[in-house]
C-alpha cells in the first residue's frame, strides 16, 4: 500500500515535470535559436534540417597556398578521408566514343588534346552535327572520342600528399566542420547598421522616462494620498477614468502636438510625453495610502517639512511599488515601438532607437538571419539579463500593476 | 529620523514683522501690479498684433493671461492688507508663470531638441555610470556595518565621494559644459534676454513669498500650507497630464470630426467619418452567383459578404471594405489569441501551485517571454517560421514522419506550411506568437491568484472525498473568478490593439493581401501612411468604444457570477 502510493507519487512527479519542462522549453527554444544563430556565419543559417549549434567550416594551412585551404570529405573506395580544396573549378568533360555514348570517360579539358594536334583537329559527323574528335587514352590506348557533357569540378588534396587529389563536385561535397562561434554578426550590426547608437539612444530615453516618471509619480501620487486640497478627489476621478484609454487614441493627436512644437524626429517626443502617467501616479498614491498616519504626523509635530517626510518615510516604506513601477516602466520605454515608429521617421538614422533599427534591420538584411537575430538579441537580452537579475521585482511589478509590457 | 527645518515658521519669538519682510511685501505689491498690466498689454497684443498665431494657440494664451493677470491684481490689495489668501494666489501666479516661463526659455533655446545632442555624447558618459554604482554599493556596504560606527561612517564618506565624483565626471563627459555655454551664448537678443529675466524674478518671488517669515507676516494658516504643498507635489505631474494626455485626448475626439492631414490643414466635416466607417449596403441578389455590382453601386461600395438564407441570397456592401475586413481580423485575433494564453496559463498556475521543488525556477522560465521586446521577438518567430529551413516545419516534418513510420506507410502527408505566405494561415501565426508571449504573464496572475485560495477549502472536500479534478472545477475555478476576469480582460485589452507583432513579422505589413491587417495597423496606415488623420482618429474611437464596451460585457457577466 504504502509503496505503492509513492510510486504513484513518483509518477505523478514525473509526468507533472515532463509537462513542465515541455512548456519551459517552448518558452525558451525561440531564444536559444536567436543566441546560437547570431553566432553563426551566414553560411550556416540555411541548413536543413536546420541545426541549433553554430559550426564553421575546417580550414588548414598548406605549404606552396597563401590562404587557408577549406576541409571536405572525401569517399573513396568505401572509405571516407579530409581533402583540402585546392582548385575551386576545374574544367572538365566527359568524353564517349560517338558510336558508344553509353560509357564516358571524365578528363580534365585541359589535359586532353585533339585529334591530329592543334593545327589540324579532325571532327566526325553525329546525328547531323559537327563535333571535334579528341585523343583519349583508356588503359594505355588512345582512342578517339566526342565531348559528352561538360562540367566544372573542385580538385581535392590530401594535405599531407598534395599529389594525391580527387575531383569531385564542391556543392555536393561535406565540409568538415568544427563547433564554434563568432561575433562577427554583433560587429557588423552595431558598425554598419548602427545599432550602437540606437542601443545609446534607446538607454537615455529608457533612464530619462523612468527617472522622469518615477519623480512625477511619486510628487503625485503623495499629493493625492496624504495632502487635502480643494479639487483633489475630483481630479484622482479623472486620472484613474483615463487608465482604462488605450493609447491608440492619444497617438494622431499627440503626433499633431510634436508638429506643433517641432518635436518630430526628436528624441525628446520618446522622452518628456511618457513621464506623466495617470497609471504611475495611482500606483503610488495606492503603496502611500497604505503607510500608517501616525509616523507622518509626528513627524510634522518635529517641524519636517513635507518634502522632508515624503523623503525619509514613505520612500523607504515604499521600496517594493517604486522598484515594481521602475521594472514596469523600464520594460514600456526599452520595448516600445509604435510611438517611436510613427515620430521618428525612417530616414532618420542617428534618431532610431533599437527597436526602430531592429524592424529596419529586418528588412535590409533579410537573407541574413545571423544579422537580424544578433540585432534582436542586442534588443531582447538587455531586458532579460535585468530580469534575471531582479526577478523578484519583475514579478511583484506584474501581480502589482497587471500590465504587459 | 533628523527632521532639521530649514523654515524659521516653527521657531519661537520674532512676533513683529522684520523690516526686510516689509520691504519686500511692498515690493510684492508693485511687482503683482506690474504683471496685471503685463497680462493686459500682451492680451491685446495677442489679438491685435500682425503675427499670425493659430486660433488655438490664441485661445490658450489669452486664458493663461486671463488667469494670471486677474489673479496678479486680487493678490496686489490682498497683500497690502495681509491676508493669507493674497500670498496663495501670489505663490500660484509667481510659481506658474515661472514654470511657463522657464519651459518656453528651455523651449526656445533648444534644450528638448538637445536632447539629440546628448545621445551622441551619452556613450562616453557609461563608465562614470560604472563608477557611480560601484560607489552606491560602497555606500550600502557601509550601511550594514552597523556594529562599527566609526568603519560606517568611513564606508560612507568614501562612497558618497565615488558616487558625487562621478556624477561631475558623468556630467562634464556627456557635455555639460559645452551645453550651458552652448544655453548662455544666446541669451543675447532682447527676447531671449527679457525671457531670462522674467524667469528669475518669478523665480524669485515665488522662493521669497513661500519662506517661513513672509509666511507668518501673511498669516499663513496650516490648510493654506497643506493645500499649497499638495497643488507644488502635483503640479509636474498635473501639467504634463493636462499637456500631454487630457489635451491631445480632447482634441482626439476633434479631429475625428475632421479631414486633418497632419500637415496643418484641417476642416470640420462632422460625422463624416464616422459614417464612412459604417456605411453599410445590404442587397437581395436573384441567384447566389450574381455580380454584385447589378445590385449595388459600385461607385461607393466594394462586396463585403454574401450569403444565402431561407432559399434567398443578400450580398453586403461596404464603403470602406478594409475596416470591417481589420474588424474581423481583430476579432479573429482576440478570440484565438485570448484562450490560447489564459487556458493554458490556468492549467500552468495549477501544476506549479502544487508545491512541488523547482516551482520558482519554472515561473521564472515562463516569464522571460513577456520581458523582450516584441520587435525582437517577432523577428526570431520569423526565422522559426521559415518555411523551406525554419525550426517549425522541421518539427512537423519530423512528427510527421515518425508517425508515419509506426503506423502503416503514408498516413500522414508533410504540410509544408507556409506560414506567413497562405493568407488562411498568416493570422494564425500571429496568435501564436502573441500566445506564446503572454502566456507567462498570465500563468504569473493566476498563481498570484491561486495564493490567496484557503488550503483549508481543499483539506475539507478531500475530506468529504472530492478527488482532484472535482476540486479544481468546484473549488479552484470558481474562486479564481476575480482573477480570470482581471486576466481576460486584460488580455483582450492588449489584443484589441495589436500591432508591434503584425507590424514586423508580415510584409508588407498586413499582408499577405490583407490576411493579417488589424485595426491598429489599418488606423497606421490611414493616419501615416496615407496621412488621413481625422479618419485615423474615428478608428481609433470607435476600437475605444468596442474595448470599453467588451470589458463592460466581461465586467456584467463576472458580477452576475459572484451574486449567482
Amino acid at each position: 500500500m504504502q509503496s505503492s502510493m509513492r510510486l504513484n507519487t513518483l509518477l505523478k512527479n514525473t509526468v507533472v515535470y515532463i509537462v513542465l519542462g515541455l512548456f519551459a522549453g517552448v518558452m525558451v527554444f525561440p531564444f536559444l535559436v536567436m543566441l546560437f544563430t547570431s553566432l553563426k556565419v551566414v553560411e550556416d543559417t540555411y541548413n536543413f534540417p536546420p541545426r541549433l549549434l553554430p559550426r564553421q567550416q575546417i580550414t588548414m594551412q598548406v605549404d606552396g597556398f597563401e590562404e587557408p585551404l577549406p576541409l571536405y570529405y572525401v569517399d573513396q573506395d568505401a572509405q571516407r578521408s579530409e581533402y583540402v580544396l585546392i582548385e575551386r573549378s576545374v574544367r572538365v568533360a566527359n568524353y564517349a566514343e560517338p558510336d558508344d555514348m553509353a560509357t564516358t570517360y571524365l578528363r580534365e579539358v585541359d589535359q586532353v588534346t585533339p585529334t591530329g594536334g592543334e593545327a589540324a583537329p579532325q571532327t566526325i559527323m553525329v546525328d547531323g552535327e559537327e563535333e571535334e574528335l579528341f585523343d583519349i587514352e583508356v588503359d594505355g590506348q588512345i582512342i578517339p572520342m566526342i565531348v559528352e557533357s561538360r562540367t566544372a569540378l573542385g580538385r581535392f588534396a590530401d594535405p599531407n600528399d598534395l599529389n594525391t587529389t580527387v575531383l569531385q563536385n564542391v556543392r555536393l561535397s561535406e565540409p568538415v566542420e568544427k563547433l564554434t562561434y563568432t561575433f562577427d554578426s554583433y560587429q557588423e550590426v552595431t558598425e554598419l547598421h548602427a545599432m550602437g547608437r540606437s542601443l545609446s539612444n534607446t538607454a537615455l530615453v529608457t533612464i530619462g522616462v523612468v527617472l522622469g516618471q518615477l519623480i512625477t509619480s511619486i510628487l503625485g501620487g503623495y499629493a493625492f494620498a496624504r495632502l487635502r486640497f480643494p479639487g483633489r478627489d475630483k481630479l484622482f476621478v479623472v486620472y484613474l477614468a483615463t487608465i482604462m484609454i488605450p493609447f491608440v487614441v492619444l497617438i494622431t493627436p499627440l503626433y499633431q502636438l510634436m508638429v506643433t512644437i517641432g518635436w518630430v524626429d526628436r528624441l525628446a517626443a520618446l522622452i518628456i510625453p511618457w513621464i506623466f502617467t495617470a497609471y504611475g501616479t495611482f500606483l503610488m498614491r495606492q503603496a502611500f495610502l497604505a503607510i500608517p498616519n501616525e509616523i507622518e504626523e509626528a513627524a510634522i509635530l518635529d517641524g519636517a517639512s513635507r518634502f522632508q517626510i515624503l523623503r525619509r518615510i514613505f520612500l523607504p516604506a515604499s521600496t517594493p511599488a517604486i522598484a515594481a513601477l521602475a521594472t514596469f516602466t523600464f520594460l514600456y520605454a526599452w520595448n516600445s515601438f509604435f510611438w517611436p515608429l510613427v515620430v521618428i521617421n525612417s530616414g532618420n538614422e542617428s534618431n532610431r532607437v533599437l527597436t526602430l533599427a531592429l524592424n529596419v534591420l529586418g528588412g535590409r538584411a533579410a537573407d541574413s538571419p545571423n544579422l537580424v537575430l544578433a540585432g534582436a538579441a542586442i534588443a531582447v537580452l538587455p531586458p532579460v539579463l535585468i530580469y534575471i537579475l531582479g526577478q523578484r521585482f519583475f514579478v511583484e511589478s506584474a501581480t502589482s500593476t497587471g500590465l504587459k509590457g | 529620523m533628523t527632521a532639521t527645518s530649514s523654515q524659521s515658521r516653527k521657531l519661537p519669538g520674532v512676533d513683529q514683522e522684520g523690516s526686510s519682510t516689509q520691504r519686500f511685501l511692498q515690493i510684492a505689491f508693485i511687482w503683482h501690479i506690474i504683471v496685471s498690466i503685463a497680462a493686459l498689454v500682451g492680451l491685446v497684443y495677442l489679438w491685435t498684433s500682425n503675427v499670425e498665431f493659430p486660433v488655438w494657440q490664441r485661445v490658450v494664451a489669452s486664458v493663461i493671461a486671463v488667469i494670471l493677470g486677474v489673479a496678479s491684481g486680487f493678490a496686489s490689495p490682498l497683500i497690502r492688507s495681509r491676508d493669507h489668501r493674497g500670498r496663495v494666489l501670489s505663490l500660484g501666479v509667481n510659481y506658474f508663470g515661472f514654470l511657463l516661463l522657464l519651459l518656453s526659455s528651455m523651449h526656445l533655446f533648444g534644450i528638448f531638441t538637445g536632447i539629440d545632442a546628448l545621445a551622441n555624447t551619452f556613450g562616453r558618459g557609461v563608465p562614470f555610470i560604472g563608477f557611480l554604482v560601484s560607489g552606491y554599493l560602497i555606500n550600502g556596504f557601509g550601511e550594514r556595518a552597523e556594529k562599527y560606527p566609526a568603519r560606517q561612517r568611513l564606508l560612507r564618506q568614501i562612497g558618497n565621494v565615488i558616487m558625487g565624483l562621478s556624477l561631475i565626471g558623468f556630467l562634464f563627459a556627456i557635455g555639460l559644459l559645452q551645453g550651458v555655454i552652448a544655453i548662455l551664448v544666446q541669451v543675447n537678443t532682447p527676447r531671449n534676454i527679457a525671457l531670462a529675466l522674467g524667469v528669475l524674478l518669478f523665480g524669485a518671488f515665488a522662493w521669497f513669498m513661500w519662506r517661513g517669515n513672509v509666511a507668518k507676516a501673511m498669516h499663513e494658516s496650516s490648510d493654506d500650507l497643506e493645500m499649497l504643498n499638495g497643488y507644488l507635489f502635483l503640479s509636474p505631474n498635473l501639467l504634463g497630464f493636462l499637456f500631454f494626455f487630457a489635451g491631445p485626448l480632447l482634441l482626439s475626439l476633434y479631429v475625428s470630426f475632421t479631414n486633418a492631414d497632419g500637415f496643418g490643414n484641417q476642416e470640420w466635416v462632422g460625422l463624416a467619418n464616422y459614417g464612412e466607417i459604417f456605411n453599410l449596403d445590404f442587397a437581395r441578389l436573384a441567384s447566389p452567383d450574381q455580380a454584385a455590382n447589378e445590385v449595388l453601386d459600385i461607385t461607393v461600395y466594394d462586396e463585403l459578404w454574401r450569403f444565402s438564407i431561407f432559399g434567398s441570397s443578400f450580398v453586403i456592401g461596404a464603403q470602406d471594405k478594409l475596416f470591417w475586413i481589420a474588424l474581423r481580423n481583430t476579432l479573429v485575433f482576440v478570440l484565438s489569441a485570448v484562450p490560447f494564453s489564459v487556458i493554458p496559463a490556468l492549467f500552468l498556475a495549477n501544476v506549479l501551485n502544487s508545491g512541488i521543488p523547482g516551482m520558482r525556477f519554472f515561473r521564472a522560465v515562463y516569464f522571460i517571454p513577456s520581458v523582450a521586446a516584441v520587435v525582437g521577438v517577432a523577428l526570431i518567430w520569423q526565422w522559426l517560421y521559415n518555411s523551406t529551413v525554419g525550426w517549425i516545419n522541421y518539427f512537423i516534418m519530423t512528427v510527421v514522419e515518425g508517425i508515419n513510420s509506426i503506423t502503416t506507410a503514408g498516413l500522414l502527408t508533410d504540410p509544408q506550411i507556409g506560414w506567413l505566405s497562405d493568407t488562411n494561415v498568416a493570422l494564425f501565426a500571429v496568435v501564436i506568437i502573441a500566445a506564446w508571449q503572454w502566456l507567462g504573464f498570465n500563468t504569473i496572475l493566476y498563481l498570484a491568484g491561486l495564493q490567496n485560495i484557503p488550503k483549508s477549502l481543499y483539506e475539507a472536500a478531500s475530506i468529504d472525498g472530492a478527488n482532484a479534478w472535482n476540486q479544481f472545477w468546484r473549488i479552484t475555478v470558481p474562486l479564481l473568478g476575480p482573477t480570470t476576469f482581471f486576466v481576460v480582460s486584460t488580455t483582450t485589452i492588449q489584443a484589441m490593439q495589436v500591432f508591434d507583432q503584425v507590424f514586423v513579422l508580415t510584409r508588407p505589413p498586413g499582408g499577405p493581401g490583407t490576411s493579417t491587417t488589424t485595426m491598429v495597423l489599418y488606423l497606421y496606415s490611414q493616419g501615416f501612411r496615407n496621412f488621413r488623420q481625422g479618419y485615423a482618429s474615428s478608428i481609433a474611437w470607435v476600437l475605444f468604444i468596442l474595448i470599453l464596451g467588451l470589458t463592460l460585457v466581461q465586467f456584467q457577466r463576472q458580477r452576475a457570477a459572484e451574486a449567482a
